[in-house]
């Protein structure tokens, strides 16, 4: 940082820790207009643009947000790049999207090397599935209720409503400010966004972080109950036997193991049976969902043929999740 | 007759206006993409703004078929059109985003283009690849459409 960025650097931070960076409210030391002028002529960005930031969530955010979130999830688990299973899973998953609530959005789906029974949705349409879960299903109706699962968290918009409580907390504590907004342009944000040269945001951030603990943490029993109900109305619009979802909640019971905590299970399995009071509620659903659908238990079947039995356990690809990535 | 005649045509006219005010849509959202078929994976023809306006061809299935004012023909999902005018604007994100900060229409075309991403990734010291990867190993339009009409199999249904 040159001398001279360094003295604005200082000027600014002073500013903003006075409060007084808009010059609004007559408490201010320096007019809002010679603070802004000054700081677009140091940063190229008006505080003026990027004040008065609101709990709004744009598309483009959130898809930008489900990257980070994408990239955290990728690297704590490990993406399996199996581009034929890729497609597959892709392919169910995409029948399922179009027949949701949101079937404008564009969808990626991606498998996790992992044993672990699970499935993730990040926002913006990025949607995952383990290894553990696909072994565990025995045809492609059961896969369409899982993805339909997940698609409805995004299609209900939970993650929107998710990261609107973020933004105003952290708009509370100031976060949201013009420095935080603008980003390394400005003010050094936290992780040292100065030298990244990107348009980094410690706004931005600080919304993937709290996304991606929330989905290790896990989804609300009512956001659970809604992303079921949605879901297998989902695969069964897309022709699918509607009985897929329970049934993969069955074969979960029927390992006789407790399922993990986080995504697809979540909070509920902590303090409640959780999967006997989903399948419960999935029967109840099927009473008056439409009957009949394809399984498509050969075709899974033959997707399957170069998913790997299991995988040494390993830590995850890149960086240091171990002591960087959210604890679950 | 002559009388009957005027009133007749004025019908028809005042009918044609109506049709033709009926088949204006403004877009309500920051960025919309027109996409060349119904449904999110097929290509993008143009990527629209907050209070442009299309000509609506005909609608199915939730999907409007549109022409731009730059005369391409696209399919956009209803939602994101509302019958009457509305003001151009953007989002607080959009602004902020690497971009053409005067009406955003790049950074709408483009979205973030994985920028906050990325830095957050390089952060994190996570692979941005991840993300690279599975958005360059989805299905194409033709697989996806092949996919849809194969039932796969038929099925018991039973429960």
């Amino acid at each position: 940082m040159s001398r001279r960025r360094s003295g604005f650097f200082a000027l600014a931070l002073a500013l903003v820790l006075a409060g007084c960076q808009s010059g609004s409210g007559g408490g201010g030391v320096i007019p809002a207009n010679i603070f802004n002028a000054v700081t677009q002529a140091y940063t190229g960005v008006n505080p003026a643009d990027v004040q008065g930031a609101t709990t709004d969530i744009d598309e483009a955010e959130e898809i930008e947000l489900g990257r980070s979130v994408a990239t955290a999830l990728g690297s704590r688990y490990k993406l399996l790049r199996d581009e034929a299973l890729t497609r597959y899973v892709a392919l169910v998953g995409n029948a399922v999207a179009l027949q949701s609530d949101r079937p404008d959005l564009r969808y990626y789906f991606g498998v996790l090397d992992t044993d672990e029974i699970n499935a993730f949705a990040a926002p913006g349409g990025y949607v995952f599935v383990t290894r553990g879960t696909l072994q565990l299903m025995r045809d492609e109706a059961t896969l369409a209720g899982v993805l339909g699962h997940e698609v409805g968290h995004i299609a209900l918009r939970h993650h929107v409503e998710t990261i609107k409580d973020q933004k105003k907390a952290a708009l509370g504590k100031g976060v949201g400010t013009t420095a935080a907004r603008v980003g390394s342009r400005f003010l050094p944000g936290a992780g040292g966004a100065a030298a990244s040269g990107l348009a980094n945001s410690p706004l931005m951030n600080l919304l993937a972080d709290g996304l991606v603990n929330g989905l290790l943490k896990g989804w609300s029993r009512g956001e659970e109950e809604q992303a079921d109900v949605v879901g297998v109305k989902y695969a069964t619009r897309a022709g699918y036997n509607g009985a897929g979802l329970r049934d993969f909640l069955k074969a979960v019971q029927d390992t006789g193991k407790q399922p993990a905590s986080s995504g697809f299970f979540t909070k509920w399995t902590e303090t409640h049976p959780g999967t006997e009071d989903r399948l419960k509620e999935q029967e109840n659903q099927l009473k008056t969902a439409p009957t009949g659908g394809r399984r498509a238990a050969s075709r899974f079947e033959t997707a399957m043929a170069t998913l790997p039995k299991s995988t040494p356990a390993a830590p995850a690809t890149t960086g240091t999740p171990g002591s960087k990535a959210p604890s679950r | 007759m002559r009388r009957t005649t005027i009133a007749i045509s004025l019908l028809v006219v005042a009918a044609t206006a109506t049709t033709a005010a009926e088949t204006t849509r403004w877009v309500e959202r920051t960025k919309v993409d027109i996409r060349a078929g119904k449904g999110s994976y097929y290509e993008i023809v143009e990527t629209l703004v907050k209070g442009d306006t299309v000509d609506v061809l005909k609608t199915e299935d939730k999907w409007v078929s549109v022409r731009t004012k730059n005369a391409k023909t696209g399919w956009v999902y209803e939602a994101a059109l509302k019958p009457t005018p509305v003001q151009p604007g953007t989002s607080e994100f959009l602004k902020s985003a690497p971009g053409d900060t005067t009406t955003s229409r790049t950074a709408a075309s483009q979205g973030a283009k994985g920028v906050y991403a990325q830095s957050y990734a390089k952060e994190k010291g996570y692979d941005y690849g991840i993300v690279t990867w599975m958005e360059s190993h989805q299905p194409t339009e033709p697989q996806i459409e092949a996919f849809l009409k194969d039932p796969g199999e038929k099925s018991g249904g039973t429960r």
